[in-house]
Parts: C-alpha cells; sequence; structure tokens
C-alpha cells in the first residue's frame, strides 16, 4: 500500500538530481536564456530606447546590415584577426607545450608561469601598455631607432596595416600562453611509453609530433580552437583601448561595432545593435560545429 | 498609555525632521573632480552662506561624462528613473536627444526665474527644445586661438598678424613657423577630428542642415577639409592618433606653437610651466578673412523627472549658475571654469591677468568672445558625423578622390540615421 503514495527509491533519486540541478537551470535561464529571446525581440525593433517600435519590414534590422560598410569593414577586420592570429597562435602554442614539457628542461615551473603570466594581466591594462609600447615615441620606436632599423618614428597604431598588425601581436602575447596550459595538461594524459615505442621504433622529433602528439592532443585542439574563434570573433577590448578601431575603421571588430551602435556614440540604437550581436551568434555557432564536426573522430 | 503617545509622537518628529532635511537636500551627478566638481561646491556653498543655511548639496563624481549618459540611456530605456540624482550634468550635444526620446525624464526650467538674456545665445541653442530652456549652464565652450608668442617671434610675425587672418595665411605662416623652430601652429585629436566643426563654425555655416548631414554640397566644408589636408601634409597641422596623442604628446611634449579648442583645454596647456609667460590667445582665423569665433564642448547642469523637490533645484540653480557672481568667481579660481554668463564674466576675478598668457586677462577676453558666436544648427548625430568625417578624411590623406569620400561620409551618416527611424 506504501508505494502508493510514496515515491519509489529511484523516483526519490531523479527528483533529489533535478533538485540539484533546478537552481543552476533556474539561474541559466533567467540570466542567460531570457536575455537571449529578449534581445532577439529587441532586434526585431527599431528607433530611439525609449519608443521601440516593430520595424517593418520585420527583418529590416537584418537585411540592413549587408548594405552597411562600416559592419561589412569590422567583420572583415574580424575575420582577418581570426585568419591569422587563431592558427599561428595554437601552433606557438602546441610547440611552446612540447618543449616545456620535456622531462630533462630545467626551470620548467618558471617558464612555463612565465609564458602563462600575460593572461594574468586585465585586458584593458595590456592594451594600454602595448599602446604606449607602440606610441610615436613609445619604446618600440626608440629601440628601432636605436638599433638602425628604422631612421624616423613609424606612426604603428596610424596606418591601417601596421597597426592591425599591433592588435594581432598584442593578441599573440595575451593568449599564446593560456592555450599552451591546455596543450601541456593534454600531454600529461599522453603516456610517456608511447614516445618512448616511437624512440625504439626509429621515429624523428619532427615524426613523433606530427604522428603521435597532434592525434592525441585532438580533442585539446578542438577546444582551444572553439575558444579562440568564440573569443576572436566576440573581440572588443583591444580594438576598443588600442586603437579605438582606427584609423578610418581600419581596426574596429565587430563587437566594438555593437557597442558603438547600443552605447558608443550618444544615440542608443539597441534593435540594430541586438540584430547584429544575434548575427555574431548565430557565426560563433557555425563555426563551432564545423569544428566539432572535423574534430570528431568517433563516427 | 503616555509612553505610546510619547513615542507616536517621537516618531512623528522624527519623520518631520527627516522630510524638512530631505527637503533641502539636493543630489547632482558630475564627472571632474578638479573641474565641474569644484563649480558644484562653490554654488552649493554660495547658496548655503546666502540663501538657506540648511541646504545640502550631495556631489556624487563619476569617471567621465559618458557615464552620466550612459546612465541616462539606461534609465530612460528602462523606463526607470529612480537611480538618476535629482540633478545631472553632461554634456550639452546630448540633451535635445535625450528629451525627444524621454520627455519625462526631464524637467524644464521655463519658471525658474533665470534671466536668459544674460547667457549667451550659444549655449542656449544646445539646451533650448521647442522653445523650452531645459539647462542651467556651468562651463563654456568657447574656443581659444592660443599661440606661442616667442615661436611666431622667431618667424617674423607678432599675436597681432594673426588676428582676423585668413586659414590661407594661416598656412603660409605655418610653413615659415616649423621652418625656423620645427613646431608646427596646430594640433588635434585625429580620432575624434573636432577641427572640422570648429572652423565651420567660424564661418557661422553648420554641418547640418534641416536635420539631415550637409556634407556634399558644402563648399565651405570641402575648403576646410582640403585645407586641413594640405596643412598636414606640410606640417603645420599635427593628427593624433587619439586624444591621450593629443593632450600628452603634442601639447605637453611642447610640439606646437598653436592651440585651437574649447577654453577647457587651458589646463592641459598650463601643465608645461616652463612655457608659462609665452603663450597668448586670440580669435581664430576665417576662410575669407575677419576673425572667427566658435564653441566646442561644454556642458550644462539639468533637473531630472526623479528630482523629489523640483522647486529647490530650480530655486539653487536660478540663484547659482543663473547668474552669480560668488558662484562664477570660486568655479574660475578653483575649477578653472569659465562662464556663459554675461554679466559675471565681468566681474574682478575675470578682468584680472593671468601670468601663463604674458599677463593677458584671458577669462574676460573668452566671455567676450563667446558673446560673439553665431549659434549654428545642431545634431545628436555630431558623434556620428564626426566618425565618418574622420574616416572620409583618412581616406583623401591615402588618395581617395575627395568628392567620392565626402560622398560616402554623407552616406554612413544618412544610413545609421536611417536605422533609428530619422
Amino acid at each position: 500500500m506504501k508505494k502508493k503514495h510514496g515515491f519509489g527509491l529511484l523516483a526519490r533519486q531523479k527528483a533529489a538530481g533535478w533538485g540539484f540541478l533546478a537552481p543552476a537551470s533556474l539561474l541559466i535561464f533567467v540570466m542567460s536564456f531570457y536575455p537571449m529571446v529578449k534581445a532577439f525581440i529587441t532586434s526585431l525593433q527599431t528607433g530611439p530606447a525609449a519608443k521601440l517600435a516593430w520595424a517593418d519590414p520585420i527583418f529590416k534590422n537584418y537585411t540592413r546590415m549587408f548594405n552597411d560598410k562600416v559592419f561589412l569593414t569590422a567583420m572583415g577586420n574580424t575575420f582577418l584577426y581570426l585568419l591569422i592570429q587563431v592558427p599561428v597562435m595554437l601552433i606557438l602554442a602546441i610547440l611552446l607545450a612540447q618543449l616545456l614539457n620535456n622531462k630533462d628542461l630545467k626551470l620548467r615551473g618558471l617558464f612555463r608561469t612565465l609564458i602563462f603570466l600575460p593572461c594574468a594581466t586585465a585586458l584593458v591594462s595590456y592594451s594600454l601598455i602595448f599602446k604606449t609600447l607602440f606610441a610615436n615615441e613609445g619604446l618600440i620606436n626608440s629601440f628601432l631607432k636605436g638599433i638602425g632599423i628604422i631612421q624616423e618614428n613609424v606612426n604603428w597604431l596610424g596606418q591601417s596595416d601596421t597597426a592591425k598588425a599591433v592588435i594581432i601581436i598584442a593578441l599573440l602575447w595575451r593568449w599564446t600562453g593560456y592555450n599552451m596550459v591546455f596543450f601541456l595538461a593534454g600531454l600529461q594524459n599522453i603516456e610517456y611509453s608511447v614516445y618512448e615505442a616511437a624512440n625504439i621504433d626509429g621515429a624523428s622529433g619532427w615524426k613523433t609530433f606530427w604522428h603521435i602528439t597532434v592525434p592525441l592532443l585532438r580533442p585539446v585542439i578542438v577546444m582551444t580552437g572553439i575558444m579562440s574563434i568564440n573569443g576572436t570573433l566576440q573581440l572588443f577590448d583591444e580594438s576598443v583601448n588600442l586603437t579605438n578601431g582606427g584609423p578610418a575603421n581600419a581596426t574596429i571588430t565587430m563587437s566594438h561595432y555593437i557597442y558603438n551602435n547600443a552605447l558608443g556614440q550618444g544615440v542608443a540604437n539597441f534593435g540594430y545593435a541586438s540584430a547584429l550581436s544575434f548575427i555574431v551568434f548565430i557565426m560563433v555557432a557555425i563555426l563551432a560545429f564545423i569544428n566539432l564536426k572535423v574534430g570528431d573522430t568517433r563516427d | 498609555m503616555t509612553k505610546k503617545i510619547l513615542a507616536l509622537m517621537l516618531a512623528l518628529c522624527m519623520l518631520l525632521a527627516v522630510s524638512a532635511a530631505m527637503a533641502e537636500k539636493l543630489t547632482v551627478t558630475a564627472w571632474d573632480a578638479n573641474f565641474n566638481g569644484n563649480a558644484l561646491q562653490a554654488a552649493a556653498d554660495d547658496y548655503k552662506a546666502n540663501v538657506d543655511p540648511e541646504f545640502e548639496l550631495e556631489i556624487n563624481i563619476v569617471s567621465g561624462s559618458s557615464d552620466v549618459e550612459n546612465d541616462i540611456t539606461n534609465a530612460g530605456s528602462s523606463g526607470d528613473y529612480s537611480l538618476l540624482s535629482d540633478i545631472v550634468l553632461f554634456q550639452d550635444r546630448y540633451i535635445k536627444n535625450f528629451v525627444e526620446n524621454y520627455p519625462d525624464a526631464w524637467v524644464d526650467l521655463e519658471d525658474a526665474g533665470i534671466n536668459w538674456d544674460d547667457i549667451t545665445a550659444v549655449k542656449q541653442s544646445y539646451s533650448t527644445i521647442n522653445g523650452k530652456h531645459y539647462g542651467a549652464p556651468v562651463d563654456n565652450g568657447t574656443c581659444i586661438m592660443a599661440y606661442r608668442v616667442d615661436l611666431l617671434e622667431q618667424a617674423g610675425y607678432k599675436i597681432e598678424d594673426m588676428k582676423g587672418i585668413t586659414w590661407e595665411k594661416f598656412l603660409e605662416i605655418g610653413k615659415e613657423v616649423y621652418a625656423k623652430t620645427g613646431k608646427a601652429l596646430l594640433s588635434m585629436d585625429g580620432s575624434g577630428n573636432d577641427l572640422p566643426y570648429i572652423m565651420l563654425q567660424g564661418e557661422g555655416v553648420s554641418l547640418w542642415k534641416e536635420g539631415k548631414p550637409f556634407i556634399v554640397g558644402n563648399e565651405k566644408l570641402k575648403r576646410v577639409v582640403e585645407l586641413l589636408i594640405e596643412m598636414e601634409k606640410e606640417h603645420v597641422l599635427i593628427l593624433s592618433n587619439d586624444w591621450t596623442g593629443y593632450t600628452n604628446e603634442t601639447i605637453m611634449q611642447d610640439q606646437v606653437a598653436g592651440v585651437l579648442n574649447g577654453n577647457w583645454i587651458i589646463p592641459t596647456m598650463t601643465q608645461v610651466e616652463a612655457n608659462s609667460g609665452k603663450w597668448q590667445i586670440t580669435s581664430m582665423p576665417t576662410l575669407d578673412g575677419g576673425e572667427g569665433f566658435a564653441t566646442n564642448g561644454g556642458s550644462s547642469l539639468y533637473v531630472t523627472g526623479n528630482c523629489k523637490n523640483p522647486e529647490l533645484a530650480k530655486k539653487f540653480l536660478a540663484y547659482t549658475f543663473g547668474g552669480s557672481k560668488q558662484t562664477y568667481d570660486e568655479a574660475l579660481r578653483k575649477g578653472g571654469v569659465v562662464t556663459c554668463c554675461i554679466s559675471a564674466g565681468q566681474s574682478e576675478v575675470y578682468g584680472e591677468g593671468v601670468p601663463f598668457f604674458n599677463n593677458q586677462p584671458v577669462y574676460k577676453d573668452i566671455t567676450e568672445m563667446g558673446s560673439k558666436i553665431i549659434p549654428i544648427e545642431e545634431s545628436p548625430f555630431h558623434y556620428v558625423l564626426r566618425g565618418y568625417l574622420g574616416t572620409a578624411m583618412q581616406q583623401i590623406k591615402d588618395g581617395a578622390d575627395i568628392d567620392a569620400a565626402l560622398q560616402e561620409a554623407q552616406d554612413a551618416t544618412t544610413f545609421y540615421m536611417e536605422g533609428m527611424g530619422y
């Protein structure tokens, strides 16, 4: 009889599981999914913030961005950063991890810490430091002039190509160590005996790296890849603080342009800004999906 | 029983005391403790000493004017004004947009009793919307054209020679100054270039016409753009990459022999103590000769819809920033804030010679120049247009066709405004 009112052991365990899940799920719904839905609704509206009205036609904000030269420039810039910076950074990170994984290397801990340290600096502070380094009268110019490579100060942040290069260099400095740590962790999981066996079979260092390390690190490569793509597509601090998007929007990123539309220029266009952020969201989702498909070997 | 009555009376007393205290207290938000914060303190002291000893002003200092403006945008779009102070200070260019978008957020100052004839026309033009005054003026954005007299002399010129000249002549003199001293005659932040706006204002021409951007077909603008590009090529003008480059490198590292901007740039100039006594100011050149007057920046105080006691706020603003000599004298002494109030500008403090400017009474001269500025059409999209115009100038410098680049700036600004339903 008891069974009829009470729950069975299994049901009670299930209920407990849901109970544990509930607070976190609720928070995610309220803090994350609800704003997403709200943002989507806002993205279909237009006009000043206090008097948002439905756009006519309803997807006007979305069709609009394909005629928006600044947004297209921003998208181009962001993808340029993505295409150059992410591969270079991941390759550097994996090589560094391999180097620092060597058991015979002295002061390993120190080197690891030093390479990881940049990512302990705040985004704004490191951007400002790079800005000072590459200023007209900055350290880089004085150094290059001192050793005779350049005769006159180079206006690094004032020309589109060099400004883009500085942003990429800054990103590499800031994030390579961070990704290296993931690779190092991944390398710990590879049995040392695998390397010994390869050694006995006569595989060279490069062959070992290419045929053993890289395939075994695949899950880590996929994860760092997704994280880097996501991070680069949402790049904001460097564009705002290092170059302020300039010169002539040559370095502006998509997130920076979204900010400019929402708050940056005194006139809030929340509808359009929300539509832009949705497009970025979709891009991240697509790229992450491709990355997962390419990286997943289980099927 | 008596205890209960006593307690009740006590509670009532406290309530009265609290409401009385609240009635005499106002909150205000500003962003620079050394500049407008000092001006507000001066006003509070003045009102307390001469009108109401119970009066209290709580001044909240945030880190930049954009913090205030973002707060208003956020409050306005959520419809919750409860986070705004009774009075807020922000840049004049935003008020039109704010009143248009969030009409309930503001209390107009029509019945505050301010003598508007005593406030410069151009200051009023920013904050008068549909014939109603909203802003109580604080600082004055009147532009100064300052020259290093000693460097001009090396090139064979005096400060008097610079008054009422054409920009062409300015360019000629600039070349000579550069040849003799290696210094540019002008500098500006290239990423937020205010020069086209300032120079056009000297002509009485706006970048706006009936609410639309006026870039294409604006012959004077085209001349200004061509001149600026020529000036930069001839080392007469330095366009820095950003604002810090403008203030910290071009001005404070002593790379220029001339400065043109709103008079709030003076504290930056005086940082270089070694040049004290070598600077003097005058009006700026114009395209066809004659003195040019302009304004750039400046802020006002606005009473918000969240103000519990708008009558007190109006009374306070009218008494102090409406024209009190004591407020403005102290604001100038302690914060370097120059008034837009014509009568207050005639006080003795304003007439004193300033040693940094070779004992020229610059503050009196500034208020005088301020009264000669021709008000021009303004737009809430000012900064959007300034950004696109800056982009166009960069493109022209890189070799693009001037008409095509200006057309693109016009289209981009129109495109931006269309997205907002304008």
